[in-house]
């Protein structure tokens, strides 16, 4: 490439149109890199898969209820592990949804200024935390505490399962709604508060319907993150392979599939049929996750047309629609009915129905203004709740962490199995990991990204592409864990090494990027482009100088997102990258690690005895992660300071 | 529009910024460690069972101390993910708490099996439990879902919580045929993926019963004595050697062919005196 052609200046036409050409091919490759993905995970699933399939029988496969692969008679049956699956995700949702959904309205519009800067942040503190550390959280604390509140003879359950899922949906949910909140135009707040409205109809009736699209895009991350953890499922749910008995009972165990590939891949007899079984229910679960993305991409599209009022009858007709609104709205009160009555006895229920009651009688003599500030106050305390949840899972870490922080623990290699000695090799192997899997997510990610909103109309090809990327956002970590063993380790040929972990976690926050740089460029306003293509300037010249400096805020939060997921997901690196100890640290990429996360995973579940090292383990993994989130927060906060439309 | 858009500088800064703070970084790491010497340094893995890694780990920490230029890598992942890896070639020692089954030995037919240790399997209560002594039926009983409640066993009356490993469990492989006699574990059994997470539940938990490797036994749980033919025998070191408590079994390394060099070298060490110290050092039995 010239250097000359760079410039504004140069007049040389067909170079330049040459060169547009050559850029829009880069990023339509890197827009394929999503699909090319997931259609490879889908045909490995599939083919190793279907001859467990063809042996059991997919019906019996899915509908029968037992799943005992290692008994003399083995019997296949995942109906259990799906229904559990719902279950788990369900239930985080219905923690995770209104608590996401009421801190991202406190951010946006409720809090201070000052307050808000502090809060955010935190929020997303809590999606660094890694999911080991949620797991052994919940086996220690949660579970116990269940246990003892309920007066049960054990607490892995159900909704210990629901609990820990939706505090690990939370930062995702609030993070991305509340980009959506603030990025709709104050003008609306200022036209609906000029007409009389009060803050609160300000909200409801006017900015959440304008960010609608963005917070679903939100539900949707969140319920992929629910669906897909493995490690921190799998320590507090009880993994009994059982339907709970009545099917809303949520102080019963549950197995998911997730959980069921997490503690029986490893130990696996490879080429059985249970191994190809394990395949056969990967497939299964990426295909709920399939559907589940699909069903909301539609539901999101449609919400979209409603918007934008394409002239397409809506799905369903006004009537109809009022009738499924009346139907949710008795969903939602009969719901937590029914959940009360199974853990505190029918009065529990009664008080709740009495104070619904209570609360639509009283909704109908009182004034917008108290309703505000009801509605302020409950917004208040979801918030208040979630800052809650993290303080006591950060100060039980730190508290039970710092005694092992000593120069030797940060500054030596692991010895007596990580007992004694330090974790240095692991710090600088998670630090290896991650920014390997950025450098190689966040190009992709980005040029994706601009591909599907600067150089192309939506038509069949950008469909393919956002439906690929939702199904391999939809992707569970695990099955990342298996593809990149499968494909990269050993038919690439990586081996066991610091690539093939750096690509399988690329790929893996790949989605997260695309989704969230697309949200930034599309709130860059076109008459920045529009300026900008007057003044004669390239498609591409835009872009770079114009375009992605505005967009920049938004694709940092994309990226701290995806550094907080790559730092402390173990499921994805298990068979791909690391080693349990290692004298010198790595010359190679094709050399494997040590990795906190993985560290942290064998201290807690594998090494007797080590009890403050574990800690002291997690409080590094923490620190760091944090680290990272500062500086990138700065970043923004820089980026947001600047930028002015 | 500000300058600040205008300004093309913008987002270089950033690029610079991660630059430099990359360079640092690895500025930093090779500066702390230095590889300082690449002669003679050998190299080897051993993946396989997280039961099997206590031992594996720690044989090679002490290999490596005095031989400064080798390397051992020990990894977890599993008994069968450690047989496929040697199978494959992608590790030099495959480590498993199961013997190979017939699948795999047909598909690698030139694995050789090294024992370097026993492990006995410990049954282990909340240490409020009255209940202290079980025989092998009773044990069996429990797992079966035929005795349900503590009562029975002259305990409290609670009902039981039997806690397993998962079903691709080395440990729980061999817990099926020694004490259940492939007879069926109760469904509302809960399973969980490792001895430490069992121990975990088991020790905060009043009504359970779990079972794991004799390394994991502390004052936190409390250990059922098995009744054997009207005999108590506490799972010891040297009830396991003499054979008098009845569950244990070996924990396997397996080799593609005979070992030499390094791997050679590292499992002789394991089984020398030295190594066997390790091995009891780890809370398992040695076999010499």
């Amino acid at each position: 490439m010239k250097a000359h052609s760079s410039s504004l200046s140069n007049p040389a036409g067909i170079s330049r149109q040459k060169k547009e050409s050559v850029i829009t091919g880069i990023w339509l490759a890197t827009a394929l890199v999503a699909v090319i993905t997931i259609i490879l995970i889908l045909g490995f699933l599939l083919k190793e898969g279907l001859p467990a399939l063809l042996e059991i029988g997919l019906r019996e496969f899915l509908f029968e209820e037992i799943w005992t692969p290692t008994s003399v008679v083995p019997s296949y049956g995942i109906l259990s592990l799906i229904v559990g699956t719902l279950l788990v995700t369900f239930g985080a949702m219905v923690i995770a949804v209104p608590l996401g959904i009421g801190s991202a309205i406190f951010i946006a519009e409720i809090a201070p200024r000052s307050v808000r800067e502090a809060i955010k942040p935190a929020i997303e503190l809590l999606a660094g935390i890694p999911s080991v550390v949620y797991g052994f959280f919940g086996l220690v604390v949660l579970t116990n505490w269940l246990r003892i509140t309920f007066d049960l003879s054990s607490g892995a359950t159900w909704l210990a399962g629901s609990i820990i899922l939706g505090i690990m949906a939370l930062p995702t949910i609030v993070s991305v709604s509340e980009d959506a909140i603030t990025s709709v135009p104050q003008e609306y707040r200022a036209a609906s508060l000029a007409l009389g409205a009060t803050r609160w109809q300000t909200i409801t009736g006017v900015i959440i319907p304008a960010a609608l699209s963005g917070i679903t895009a939100a539900v949707i991350l969140g319920m992929g993150r629910a669906i897909g953890e493995t490690m921190a499922v799998l320590m507090v749910t009880g993994n009994a392979a059982v339907i709970p008995d009545p099917i809303w009972n949520i102080l019963s165990p549950v197995r998911t599939l997730t959980a069921t590939l997490g503690i029986e891949m490893g130990e696996v007899a490879i080429g059985s049929t249970h191994y190809h079984a394990l395949f056969a229910v990967a497939l299964v679960l990426l295909l709920i996750a399939l559907i589940i993305n699909l069903s909301a991409t539609v539901i999101l599209g449609r919400i979209r047309d409603a918007q934008m009022g394409t002239g397409k009858p809506p799905l369903l007709s006004h009537e109809v629609r009022g009738k499924v609104k009346t139907a949710c709205s008795w969903l939602a009160f009969a719901l937590p009915a029914v959940i009360l009555a199974v853990i505190s006895g029918p009065g529990g229920a009664l008080l709740f129905i009495g104070a619904i009651g209570a609360y639509l009688f009283i909704k109908r003599i009182i004034s917008p203004k108290i309703t505000e500030k009801i509605a302020f106050g409950l917004i208040t305390a979801a918030t208040g709740l979630v800052l809650f949840t993290l303080f006591v899972i950060i100060f039980d870490i730190v508290s039970n962490g710092l005694p092992a922080i000593t120069w030797e623990f940060l500054t030596e290699g692991p010895r007596d199995l990580g007992r004694s000695g330090g974790i240095f090799p692991a710090i600088v192997g998670t630090i290896y990991l991650v920014i390997g899997a950025i450098a190689i997510a966040l190009p992709i990610g980005v040029g994706a990204a601009i591909y599907l909103n600067e150089y192309t109309i939506e038509g069949k090809l950008t469909k393919i592409i956002r439906t690929g990327n939702d199904l391999l956002n939809g992707t569970p970590s695990i099955v990342f864990g298996l593809f990149g063993f499968a494909f990269l380790v050993i038919f690439v040929g990586l081996g066991v090494s610091l690539l093939a972990g750096q690509i399988t976690l690329a790929l893996m926050v790949l989605p997260t990027i695309i989704r969230t740089s697309e949200e930034a460029l599309k709130s860059v306003p076109d008459s920045l482009r529009h300026g900008s293509l007057a003044l004669g300037a390239t498609r591409w010249q835009t872009i770079s100088r114009v375009v992605l400096p505005a967009a920049a805020p938004g694709i940092l939060t994309g990226t701290i997102l995806s550094i907080g997921r790559a730092a402390g997901e173990t499921a994805p690196l298990l068979f791909t990258a690391v080693v349990f100890s290692k004298r010198f640290l790595p010359d190679s990429v094709f050399e494997p690690v040590m990795a906190l996360p993985y560290h942290l995973f064998i201290l807690a579940t594998n090494v007797p005895g080590a009890e403050t090292q574990k800690y002291g383990t997690a409080l590094v993994l923490l620190v760091l992660v944090t680290g990272i989130y500062a500086v990138a927060v700065l970043m923004r906060r820089h980026a947001q300071k600047t930028v002015r439309w | 529009m500000t300058d600040s858009v205008s300004n093309p500088r913008f987002p270089r800064i950033y690029c610079v910024g991660a630059a430099v703070l990359l360079l640092a970084v690895t500025l930093f790491v090779s500066g702390c460690v230095g590889n300082n010497s690449h002669e003679e340094r050998r190299t080897i893995s051993v993946i396989g069972s997280t039961t099997v890694l206590p031992v594996g780990q720690a044989g090679a920490d002490a290999y490596m101390d005095i031989h400064r230029y080798d390397e051992i890598l020990v990894s977890g992942g599993g008994s069968g993910g450690g047989i496929k890896a040697v199978g494959e070639g992608t590790a030099d020692i495959g480590m498993a708490s199961r013997d190979i089954s017939a699948n795999e030995k047909q598909q690698y037919p030139t694995l050789v099996e090294h024992i370097v240790a026993v492990d006995g399997i410990a049954l282990i209560v909340h240490p409020s439990n009255p209940v202290t002594t079980l025989t092998m039926d009773e044990v069996k009983a429990i797992y079966k879902g035929e005795i349900t409640n503590w009562k029975d066993l002259g305990g409290n009356d609670r009902s039981i919580v039997p806690v397993g490993r998962d079903s691709a469990s080395g440990t729980r492989e061999f817990f099926y045929e020694v004490v259940m006699h492939k007879e069926e574990f109760v469904r509302t059994q809960q399973e969980l993926n490792s001895n430490g997470a069992v121990k975990q539940t088991v020790a905060q938990t009043p009504d359970a019963i779990g079972y794991v490797g004799l390394g994991y036994l502390d004052t936190t749980v409390a250990t059922v004595t098995i009744n054997v033919n009207g005999k108590p025998v506490v799972p010891t070191i040297e009830n396991i050697k003499d054979a008098s408590y009845p569950i244990a079994r070996g924990l396997n390394m397996y080799t593609q062919g005979q070992p030499s060099g390094l791997v050679k070298d590292y499992l002789d060490f394991l089984m020398s005196a030295d190594g066997q110290r390790i091995v009891a050092e780890q809370g398992f039995v040695p076999v010499k």
